[in-house]
């Protein structure tokens, strides 16, 4: 074996070769496809961003084009997803309805490869499902999707029943844009470990979602809002932030293993709660330069961390969503990203099966069940 | 590369043995143990005690009822739906909750209890007929059995059905099961992990070979038709299903305890089979001989799970009803020490830097 030593997290362990998206962490860079994030993110919308990562280029006008009336025709759910979602009870979590509803889109007959048309098919999807739920949970009438409406406009005209102002809508599109892809992380490696067994995109996107709903990854979904509820005003951080560290709790919305320099998609997040969410932009700064003051002085070495999710809380908020589909929005970001690398894998196929080291006794006779004691 | 370390089991290829938690070989738990028996050693470490058994029972009962999520779901879908789709979506939609929790012995027990009766729904869906509820006074083999005939079944049955279970409740780290653990190491819940890992096996490259090695004795169809079928399907450099394996070096010692079974299970597809595992072993001997003796446990597994009664479309459904002990096993043994596995990707794109074309100049 060429190697037998265990490697707790697989951290530093290359699992795949990837063209879709670089994290590199020592400049502060997110890249896609040789495009760094920052001359992404204003200006192309998820359709161009998407088009890029499953083609490797971007789009021409005819080829968007053609891509939004595929997402278009897509965004219907299927009969059966419509009644499997009336049979989910009300108050599940919208994660673990996003689940069942991908599990039920994605049903077949018969095994099929994964395709450029079901990556489609699936990134249309995702926000119909949660706006049906949302509506449903309210006992509101679903709505259906509006042609003519991009991906963003139509998540929000589905779940509001209204289309949104635009300036709501960009926030959300670039939100989408910037979560779309992040390297080798685990619910992409989830995806692509279940693609090298040669199955389907469902099962591919039902393990990533599963994987996504870990609060060490997707995020628990209140936390960065309840903490700052709880520090209440700028006045307030200093006290209550070191009493915190006092009673060993976590700051929220801080830390992450790759960035050695500030998060690139955080900094476009802050700027945009600046303009959208001054209230919340106002308590959140004062938080954030306390806790990376606190985090400083406790480990000096370490680089600044505040992470995505911390002003992801204050443009999700400000574009109206509850707390609970901050997770899976961030699911109907990344699903561009997820469909993209199962393409990829499909495509240079290898199975993953790391090994295991055995940690248990040695061989022994087990026990009758009548003399067990 | 090592990506776990674990108790539940462990794979010796190079002596042929197979040793479950507890340091049980499996030719020895078999003969001892039931699949209930097993999947409580694999969670709790140690083989249950009568009062804990039938304790465990007892939840099992309560577990194997649908919800109605569930219920919706598997009576959502198209009759024809591939069975291992069901499952992913019925185990789903069964395991929707309003809060996150994390993975505990219950969702463990929760889970395995009600495969089969999806598998089972499954089954009756593609028949067009009306699911059966499962009974409070069977076992786990026996109601899989019932909830799919609708008939008790007979005790030899059952017998065969269960061994199958025991035997390939747990296999180190797989795919499958590693899929489970790095779901679970973002600190997820169960359902979720679980759900990944069915998603896993239904890739044929995983799961599939115990349907494709029932294919293969379906198209040779009689013992004449054995070595004209394998010389040809060796000359189109096609593989033999159920055979090769990447670990094991001597014979699978699963494979041997359901080629024992097969011999009663199906006599006259044990004869087919026995003849087309000569051949097939001669063949390849003649074409690599440095490599070991090689029929899988998907091979004898096809023929036992037949002579069960269990049609070949549910065969990687009833793997998962086996695996599924094990899966969960590994999630709750991930708890004690749970760190996210997040492994590194190489980049090979273009060089970073270069600027985006706006739309009306591509």
């Amino acid at each position: 074996m060429p190697n037998s030593e265990y490697v707790p997290g697989l951290e530093g362990i290359v699992a795949a070769q990837t063209e879709i998206s670089l994290v590199d962490g020592a400049n502060g860079r997110l890249v896609y496809r040789g495009y760094v994030i920052a001359d992404l993110a204003e200006d192309m919308s998820f359709e161009e961003v998407a088009h890029l990562f499953w083609h490797g280029r971007l789009p021409t006008r005819a080829e968007l084009d053609g891509l939004a009336a595929e997402l278009s025709e897509s965004r219907n759910l299927t009969d059966a997803a419509a009644t499997a979602l009336a049979a989910i009870q009300s108050d599940a979590d919208p994660m673990d309805v996003l689940r069942s509803i991908v599990s039920v889109q994605g049903i077949t007959h018969r095994l099929q490869k994964p395709s450029l048309a079901a990556a489609i098919h699936a990134t249309a999807s995702f926000p119909t499902i949660l706006a049906a739920f949302h509506r449903r949970r309210q006992g509101l009438e679903i709505v259906k999707p509006r042609a003519g409406l991009g991906h963003a406009a139509n998540y929000l005209y589905m779940l509001n029943g209204q289309e949104s102002p635009p300036e709501l809508v960009r926030a959300l599109n670039t939100y989408l844009v910037l979560l779309a892809d992040h390297g080798m992380n685990a619910s992409t490696f989830t995806a692509r470990v279940i693609a090298s067994t040669d199955s389907d995109l469902a099962s591919c996107l039902v393990g990533a979602i599963g994987a996504l709903k870990g609060p060490a990854h997707g995020g628990a979904p209140s936390a960065v809002l309840d903490q700052l509820e709880q520090i209440g005003t700028p006045e307030n951080a200093e006290r209550w932030m070191r009493d915190a560290r006092k009673r060993k709790e976590r700051f929220m919305g801080f830390g992450h293993r790759v960035y050695r320099t500030y998060d690139p998609r955080a900094k476009i997040l802050k700027a945009m709660c600046e303009r959208l969410n001054p209230k919340f932009f106002a308590l959140a700064s004062k938080v954030e330069e306390t806790a990376l003051a606190i985090l400083h002085e406790e480990h000096p070495e370490r680089p600044q961390a505040t992470n995505v999710e911390f002003y992801s809380a204050g443009v999700l908020q400000a574009i109206g969503l509850p707390k609970d589909l901050f997770p899976p929005t961030f699911a109907v970001a990344r699903v561009a990203g997820w469909t993209a690398h199962v393409l990829e894998q499909a495509a240079h196929n290898r199975l993953i099966r790391p090994q295991s080291e055995y940690i248990g006794p040695e061989p022994r006779k087990p026990v009758p069940l009548a003399e067990r004691g | 590369m090592v990506a776990a370390q674990t108790a539940i089991s462990e794979v010796d290829g190079a002596g042929g043995r197979l040793i479950y938690r507890g340091g049980y070989l499996i030719e020895d738990l078999v003969p001892c143990a039931g699949f209930e028996e097993t999947a409580y050693l694999l969670w709790h470490g140690e083989l249950p005690n009568r009062s804990q058994l039938d304790a465990m029972r007892q939840d099992m009962v309560h577990a194997r009822k649908l919800n109605d999520a569930a219920r919706g779901a598997l009576l959502a879908a198209d009759p024809s739906t591939d069975p291992m789709d069901m499952l992913r979506t019925a185990l789903s939609a069964q395991g929707s909750t309003p809060t996150i929790s994390k993975p505990s012995p219950a969702d463990a027990l929760a889970l395995t209890a009600v495969v089969p009766t999806i598998v089972a729904g499954a089954y009756r869906r593609r028949q067009r007929r009306d699911l059966i509820d499962p009974r409070d006074d069977l076992g786990h083999a026996a109601n899989l059995l019932w909830m799919m005939d609708g008939k008790e079944p007979a005790t030899e049955r059952t017998h065969w059905v269960d061994t199958y279970l025991t035997l390939l409740a747990d296999h180190g780290l797989n795919a499958s099961t590693f899929t489970a653990r790095v779901v679970a190491s973002t600190g997820s819940d169960m359902t979720s992990c679980v759900v990944a890992a069915v998603g896993a096996l239904k890739g044929p490259a995983h799961g599939g070979a115990t349907y494709a090695a029932r294919s293969m004795l379906d198209a040779i169809g009689s013992l004449e038709n054995v070595d004209t079928y394998m010389e040809e399907q060796h000359a189109k450099h096609a593989r033999f299903p159920g055979f090769g394996h990447r670990v094991y070096r001597t014979y699978d010692p699963r494979a041997k305890i359901l080629r024992e079974l097969a011999k009663t299970a199906d006599p006259k597809l044990y004869q087919l089979a026995a003849h087309t595992e000569e051949v097939a072993l001669k063949i390849l001997h003649d074409a690599h001989p440095e490599r070991p003796n090689a029929t899988n446990v998907d091979f004898w597994a096809s023929v036992v799970l037949t002579g069960a009664g269990i049609p070949k479309e549910l065969f990687t459904c009833l793997f998962a009803a086996s695996r599924v002990a094990g899966w969960t096993a590994h999630v709750l043994e991930s708890q004690e020490d749970l760190r996210i596995i997040r492994p590194a990707s190489q980049w090979v794109g273009p060089q970073p830097g270069k600027k985006p074309e706006p739309l009306d100049k591509r």
